[in-house]
């Protein structure tokens, strides 16, 4: 495949995130509009930052008066998780050019990590994950603004059904890789109950990164990826 | 715009580039050991589920059915090989179609 065709194909995977980017794009402008930011701070927050659940809590500080860099020690808090997902986004394509690799790296999201580390070999490029931003990112911007013009039109029933639509797509990302494999299945239930369990008690963004890791590491003493994994275990 | 928005939006930006920029600059001096290499390759199972889990069961903070309806239905199409966004487009019909039954 050639560049242009990497950006391509990923550009329609990343298509897949619409859906889900429009009922949070709705649910944050809903949140910066009652913070009292106006329709272009609303927006502009979203094309400079791209960080849906930071952006919505900063939203919230804001309402409640809390102070700038208060917001901002928050929102860097909630966005360490994006440092382990972006080691795992830039190991896939090592020898990309530093400049290329800036760009890709505004786009590091829940979402682009998810789709672009379930691809194959095939597809772990740079011009693919750049395709498959830019088409993330149009969406969370294109998501903002119809949040701001049309929370107040859609139907309610419409806009709550929508709401499942991100983790639908966590789900059918996960699903192929876990299918014929029991202990990844395994890892995958530890990790959702040490996760349910621990942001009881301590902050969900911190419970996230904890168990994301924590668990991570028990993996490699006991789950066997498919290919070259499994034979680096019996050498 | 208001100066005190304006920098909270650019102070914003910069510290949600940070996190996602150092990797891309330092990851390729580094050289890992397949034992960490396998780490990585599983950070993504881990973390999905972590994003998953347990936020679904509050999608609807008054119906818990509802994420569970919804992943059921996310799980059996992407179980199926059907398109992501098809999948995400039928887990969403499914809520919908519960919403309108109950």
């Amino acid at each position: 495949m050639t560049k242009g065709q990497q950006y391509l194909a990923g550009f329609k995977e990343g298509l897949a995130v619409l859906f889900g980017f429009i009922p949070v794009g709705i649910a944050y402008a809903i949140v910066a509009r009652q913070a009292g930011l106006t329709p272009i701070e609303t927006v502009l927050m979203s094309a400079t930052g791209f960080a849906g659940a930071s952006q919505m809590m900063v939203a919230g500080m804001y309402a409640q008066g809390a102070s700038v860099a208060a917001a901002i020690v928050a929102t860097f808090i909630l966005n360490l998780r994006h440092l382990i997902m972006s080691t795992c986004v830039f190991d896939r394509m090592k020898n990309a050019p530093l400049k290329l690799k800036l760009v890709a790296a505004f786009g590091i999201t829940d979402e682009s990590f998810a789709m672009f580390t379930t691809q194959g070999e095939k597809h772990s490029n740079v011009y693919f994950f750049l395709g498959l931003i830019t088409a993330t990112y149009s969406s969370w911007v294109v998501g903002t603004v119809i949040g701001v013009v049309a929370s107040a039109f859609l139907p309610d029933m419409l806009s709550a059904s929508m709401g499942i639509a991100l983790y639908a797509m966590f789900l059918a990302l996960l699903t192929p890789g876990v299918k014929q494999n029991l202990r990844l299945v395994i890892l995958v239930a530890l990790t959702a109950v040490l996760n349910a369990l621990l942001s009881k008690i301590i902050a969900p963004s911190w419970s996230l990164i904890i168990s994301t890791i924590a668990c991570a590491m028990l993996g490699t003493f006991f789950v066997d990826l498919d290919g070259k994994e499994g034979e680096s275990n019996a050498a | 715009m208001r100066l005190e928005v304006f920098l909270l939006i650019m102070g914003m930006a910069l510290v949600t580039y940070i996190p996602r920029m150092l990797p891309a600059v330092f990851l390729h001096k580094l050289k890992f050991g397949p034992r960490f290499e396998k780490f990585l390759k599983l950070i993504p199972y881990t973390a999905m589920s972590a994003l998953v889990f347990p936020g679904i069961f509050t999608v609807d903070p008054a119906n818990w059915y509802i994420g569970v309806v919804g992943g059921v239905a996310a799980v059996l199409l992407a179980w199926n090989k059907l398109p992501l966004a098809l999948t995400v487009l039928g887990s969403v019909l499914a809520v919908f179609l519960t919403y309108l039954i109950v």
